[in-house]
């Protein structure tokens, strides 16, 4: 040990490690479940496959779903994506508008949205429900879309308001002085600005959106629109549950995630420090 | 290329607090103008009332012929550089420069061939396809520069664009922007804190303190013919020396009394001030700059004074010597000195009790020791007298 290694950080290293194994056992358990041939599941529950048995894969894959895996997947897609990007259209702006517009007007329009944050969603399931139907799009993408871009927008104008504030006004001025209108400034100068907010902004919300369960059953429950996570929920049967089977398709449906994960983690940490700073 | 013209200008925010207060000024078409002034004079309020930023309270605003009060700061034609230089970061340095000439709509062409020669008289041109993060401090500056020169505006306003420099570049900066400005004749108005800079850089200063424009001219006049207190303590470094003293009458001419030093003022210095017969029986305040104060010899020194501190610069020596005098204590000269940069002391500050410390620069060749009592001489026709009530020069 010399000065600098102790001791004690090698105790802090230790202890971060064995947090960080922690966190990694259900992967493991994950991955190993769905690798396994049917007849270790329970002979072996803890052990990696000596043979990994890719083949759940193809065959979680091929399983007669209604509807495919395939369609889920493409659904969840559809449904994620149109309502991440509104977010962030509408959102950025709004919060442009909010951040930059001084007066109780927009102040009393923040606070609104702050409160938003605080209502649970599910709360609102009944009479949402109700409005769908009466409006006569139960069941569609378009519900889902409304539903979510509704349930996030505070929290989106809440990271973007915080983001904007601590932007100079500079960029803007001298885009002004250089004879720029609002909607140039906006989205050549401010909103490229904005890309680790909105990296955050696209993780959160694509993060919950695809991965709800709750919801999606409720609205897209029995219909060809279900998303992923209400396909996999097929998988689990009344009497006989294919665990590998789940498993493998939960790692399908979790791959999309994590490819994006690693693509937009570095804007997605400044986006939050830069949160914080504010 | 323009006039710019302000008349009677004032600004108030919402608050109330009252940032500039009746604000004329001519800037003639082509000409560096200086505004230059300690934080929250106004100076940077007044450029961005020009640019179109900040609404005006009072007052008009003109570009030209034309009264800009309530244009829109695109339709001034007019370019910005700011303190930071608002380079948009995502964008390399040929988008940069060409922002402005593609929020003007130019074809695409025309805005190469500009980007491009603007770049080269910069020398820009190997770093066109390169994003703002990775020039220097220096090159960064440029690209500021280039962004407001591509458009060939009628002005250029400068918000401290050199005060995130480090002093080497900073100088090397200046003269780059004073040259350009020559070669390309565009009126500019460019605000600074550092007293240096304005002196350097441009043809006429507006020396300002809180909000109102104190004085305006050429730099050397303002520096040789301060018009108040104010103006003679932020104008020069180090700072002028202040103490007050005593006006008495002696025959045909007057005699300024010290707390132990007398000080005869020579027939030249009174014949231009007749004024100061109404200041007879009572204090003024004395400036005088420290190289119009010399080490002489015993028989010809004025005022006598105890060496307390050398400074030995190389090319020159500060030397600091206490005199028995009462400071002058005006909040002019206070906030002025707070303001300065180098000159680590109030101007007129104290040495011990009832002692004011003047700085002499004189010849580092000289060998003066601490504690030595030394003869000091007054350029009596650079002697500087301010009516300390009101803080105004004697001039008359």
């Amino acid at each position: 040990m010399n000065k600098r290694y102790t001791w004690r950080t090698f105790g802090h290293e230790l202890v971060m490690l064995v947090l960080a194994a922690g966190f990694c056992l259900p992967l493991y358990i994950l991955i190993s479940v769905a690798l396994k041939p049917n007849d270790q599941l329970f002979t072996k529950p803890w052990e990696f496959p000596a043979q990994p048995d890719w083949g759940n894969f193809s065959e979680a894959w091929g399983e007669r779903t209604d509807p495919t895996l395939t369609q889920s997947l493409l659904s969840s897609a559809i449904i994620t994506i149109s309502a991440v990007v509104i977010l962030i259209v509408t959102g950025s702006l709004c919060s442009y508008v909010l951040a930059r517009r001084p007066g109780r007007l927009s102040n009393l329009l923040y606070v609104l949205f702050l409160l938003g944050i605080i209502v649970p969603f599910q709360l609102c399931i009944v009479p949402l429900y109700v409005g769908f139907r009466t409006a006569g799009i139960t069941g569609t993408y378009l519900s889902m879309i409304i539903l979510w871009v509704g349930v996030f927008m505070p929290l989106t104008v809440f990271l973007y308001t915080g983001f904007v504030r601590q932007l100079p006004r500079d960029y803007e001025e001298s885009a002004r002085v250089d004879g720029a209108g609002i909607f140039r400034i906006f989205f050549r100068v401010v909103f490229p600005l904005l890309r680790p907010v909105t990296g955050t902004v696209a993780i959160m919300t694509g993060l919950f959106i695809w991965n709800d369960f709750f919801a999606s059953l409720v609205f897209l429950g029995g219909t060809q629109n279900a998303t992923i996570p209400v396909a996999i929920y097929s998988f689990v049967g009344e009497y006989l549950t294919k665990w590998n089977l789940v498993f493998a398709v939960v790692i399908i449906a979790l791959a999309p995630l994590v490819i994006f994960f690693v693509l937009a983690q570095k804007q997605m940490i400044r986006g939050f420090a830069g949160g914080i700073r504010g | 290329m323009a006039t710019i013209s302000l008349s009677s200008v004032g600004k108030v925010y919402p608050g109330g607090t009252r940032a500039v207060s009746d604000l004329n000024l001519d800037i003639e078409d082509g000409e560096f103008m200086v505004f230059v002034g300690p934080s929250g004079c106004g100076k940077t309020t007044a450029l961005r009332m020009v640019a179109g930023l900040e609404d005006i309270t009072e007052g008009t605003i003109s570009i030209g012929d034309r009264v800009v009060n309530g244009v829109d700061p695109g339709k001034r034609d007019l370019a910005m550089v700011f303190q930071n230089y608002a380079l948009y970061p995502h964008m390399s340095i040929f988008e940069n420069i060409a922002f402005p000439l593609r929020a003007r709509h130019m074809a695409k062409d025309e805005i190469r061939s500009r980007v491009e020669r603007a770049a080269g008289l910069l020398g820009l041109t190997e770093y066109l396809r390169r994003k703002p993060r990775t020039l220097s401090g220096g090159q960064r500056q440029r690209v500021a520069m280039g962004r407001a020169i591509v458009r060939e505006p009628q002005a250029f306003l400068m918000d401290e664009p050199l005060s995130n420099l480090d002093a080497k570049l900073r100088v090397q900066m200046r003269s780059e922007i004073a040259n350009l400005q020559k070669e390309l004749g565009i009126t500019t108005v460019y605000v600074t804190h550092d007293q240096v800079e304005a002196m350097t850089m441009g043809r006429r200063i507006a020396v300002m303190r809180k909000g109102v424009l104190q004085q305006e001219g050429p730099p050397q006049n303002v520096y040789a013919h301060p018009a108040n207190i104010f103006v003679a303590a932020f104008i020069g470094s180090p700072g002028m020396n202040f103490f007050e003293a005593r006006v008495e009458r002696c025959e045909a001419s007057y005699q300024l009394h010290l707390r132990d030093q007398v000080l005869s003022l020579e027939p030249g210095v009174v014949r231009g001030r007749p004024s100061l017969e109404a200041f007879v029986g009572r204090c003024v305040g004395v400036g005088v700059r420290p190289e119009n104060l010399a080490l002489v010899d015993e028989s010809s020194g004025s005022l006598r004074a105890r060496v307390s501190r050398v400074e030995v610069l190389g090319a020159e020596a500060l030397v600091y010597a206490d005199i028995a005098a009462k400071a002058v204590v005006a909040d002019e000269v206070i906030e002025a000195a707070d303001s300065g940069e180098g000159d680590t002391r109030a101007p007129g500050s104290t040495g011990d009790e009832g002692e004011v410390t003047l700085i002499i620069r004189t010849d580092p060749s000289l060998e003066i020791d601490v504690g030595d009592r030394i003869p000091i001489s007054v350029r009596q026709d650079r002697l500087h007298l301010f009516d300390i009530g009101t803080g105004m020069a004697i001039w008359t």
